[in-house]
């Protein structure tokens, strides 16, 4: 029973492409199914685990490039690319995590913000891996048994696929005793300690599930997109999924696809008025901020705490 | 009785000065140990060493024979050693059984796989915890409020959380700082009955705590320390007429002793 919200939302979404019946619309709605992953394993890390991580943004430009790699370097199948990136992105994560889970707040934000970076440069500098500014075009679409995923309404089902997987699994993760340990470590990790609570470990595997989720998510997205290039690396990304997840309401995981899903729509049902949708989504954003600072699971968890408040005077 | 916590030449210097200059004291097993002394005296970077949320310069702490000097806090909890903070400390956001479930100690024998699929393991040790979370709350008088979030609570009323807390782990030992510092005068004694209840049941305590009375009424020994040193101890009569004690008190700290310490 547990599960029936993710069971009908997941309907729900496969029921998109036939409604649209247009490409443009079913590539808008991939695009934010994909997002929303990305943004779920940011909530990991950041909504649950406390860790504002901008190395969220290098996982997915590493996850996009070992998937192009592997299958026009290596010769290698699309899944076999995503294989590579999962596992390439949880070494990384595991390398780069236990020392800067070490450092505090501030210093964790500017590095994982540095690795972002270095990641950007390295696939714009190393031409001789990377193609540099050129990027890796002609990315070919995915087979599996003969069946090419090669329309956006195939592709559609397939990120849908890979959606339920990755968010099913978070979900999982997010309301297991692990998921309470992160939060509780969020709220008072010395607390948390006196209690028996390592706080590494616990931080290290949200650090390294949450990258090879996105990581697995950007191999995907390249393929739909046909071709990686330093651009996959732009801080548009990160920043998209930063406003998913503050937006939704960091922790909250209902909160985080729901926003997933509106934010991505949003910029596109504002196209009646070509000129000014951005600037109308700019508005929206900062509205939104002011009204729900804790975003919007957080404005709902206010209206209760202040309903139980009232019932206890 | 035989000491279960010996403290031997503890010093810790912050930038040069001495807070805690060489040290020892024991805690003997089933006893209710008292830790005073005025405000700046050592006591809370004492038992931030002993529970290793500070790292001593030198000497040695064990807990029942076993080395635990320098070891993080999570691992000296494990071994039983628990404590509670000055400022009082519980997870805010979650209700009061969540609070209680954060403490590994129920969940010692569950692995990760086992909480992540909630198998028949995690289940079992999940009701357990939950049955003793709620014993605990209905000892400390929270029972009602157990669906509350602890942000909800008054300041007495996490502290008695937090002692509810710090019995979820089954702790050999439990270092209180300040436990009914800010709490309702009237809830005083309900306090020191809980900690007399858990101590019948075989839990030893240290207490850090200004109120006298309340010292007096449970400890069966007392510790003084004064400027980065043990003054003195002893059973609370005999301590609370050492000329000494009396000195060190008025001597430095002449706004009274519930001023909140600093460190």
């Amino acid at each position: 029973m547990r599960q029936l919200p993710l069971a009908a939302a997941a309907l729900a979404l496969a029921a998109l492409p036939p409604a649209f019946g247009s490409n443009y619309l079913t590539g808008v709605a991939l695009s934010g199914v994909v997002f929303t992953v990305a943004a779920a394993a940011l909530n990991l890390v950041y909504g649950y685990a406390g860790l504002l991580s901008f190395a969220q943004l290098g996982f997915w430009g590493i996850g996009g490039y070992c998937s192009a790699l592997t299958v026009t370097r290596l010769g290698g199948s699309f899944w076999a690319g995503l294989l590579v990136a999962a596992l390439v992105n949880a070494a990384v994560a595991l390398a780069i995590g236990l020392p800067i889970l070490r450092t505090r707040r501030h210093a964790f934000v500017i590095i994982t913000l540095s690795f972002a970076l270095l990641c950007a440069l390295v696939a714009r500098d190393w031409v001789s891996l990377t193609r540099g500014p050129l990027g890796i075009p002609g990315l070919p679409a995915p087979r599996l048994f003969g069946f090419g995923f090669t329309t956006a309404t195939r592709f559609y089902y397939l990120v849908l696929a890979y959606a339920v997987l990755a968010l099913g699994f978070l979900y999982a993760l997010g309301g297991s005793r692990i998921g309470d340990t992160l939060r509780a470590i969020k709220q008072n990790e010395p607390l948390a300690q006196s209690q028996g609570v390592s706080p590494l470990p616990y931080k290290l595997a949200a650090f390294a599930l949450s990258a090879v989720v996105t990581g697995v998510a950007g191999a995907i997205y390249v393929f739909y997109l046909k071709v990686v290039d330093p651009l996959f690396l732009d801080f548009y990304y990160m920043q998209t999924f930063l406003i998913v997840v503050i937006i939704g309401g960091a922790g909250s995981f209902w909160g985080v696809v729901l926003a997933g899903m509106v934010m991505v729509a949003l910029p596109e049902a504002l196209r009646f008025s070509n000129d000014l949708r951005m600037v109308i989504y700019g508005a929206i954003l900062v509205v939104a901020m002011l009204a729900l600072p804790r975003g919007a699971a957080g404005w709902f968890a206010d209206r209760r705490l202040a309903a139980l408040r009232a019932a206890l005077e | 009785m035989t000491a279960l916590l010996e403290v031997d030449g503890l010093a810790k210097a912050y930038r040069g000065v001495h807070a805690v200059a060489d040290v020892s004291f024991g805690v003997a097993a089933g006893a209710i140990t008292g830790l005073i002394g005025p405000n700046g005296s050592g006591k809370s970077t004492t038992i931030d060493c002993i529970s290793g949320f500070q790292r001593p310069d030198r000497g040695r702490v064990t807990l029942d024979g076993a080395d635990i000097t320098g070891l993080p806090p999570q691992r000296i909890a494990r071994a039983g050693l628990v404590r509670t903070f000055q400022t009082v400390r519980v997870y805010d956001q979650f209700d009061l059984v969540a609070n209680l479930l954060v403490a590994i100690e129920p969940f010692r024998t569950v692995g990760w796989h086992d909480a992540l699929l909630r198998t028949g393991r995690y289940r079992a040790a999940r009701a357990a915890a939950e049955a003793r979370a709620r014993e605990l709350l209905d000892l400390v008088g929270l029972t009602r409020l157990a669906a509350a979030p602890a942000s909800i609570l008054s300041y007495g009323q996490k502290k008695l959380l937090a002692l509810a807390a710090v019995l979820m782990s089954k702790p050999r030992l439990v270092v209180l700082d300040e436990p009914v510092a800010g709490v309702n005068p009237t809830r005083i004694n309900e306090v020191a009955g809980i900690l007399r209840k858990a101590n019948e049941a075989g839990v030893s305590f240290l207490i850090i705590e200004h109120n006298v009375e309340f010292i007096t009424g449970l400890c069966d020994r007392v510790v003084v320390f004064d400027q980065g040193r043990k003054l003195t101890e002893g059973p609370p009569a005999e301590v609370h007429g050492d000329p000494r004690v009396l000195d060190a008190y008025l001597g430095i700290d002449e706004h009274g002793d519930h001023v909140a310490e600093a460190s």
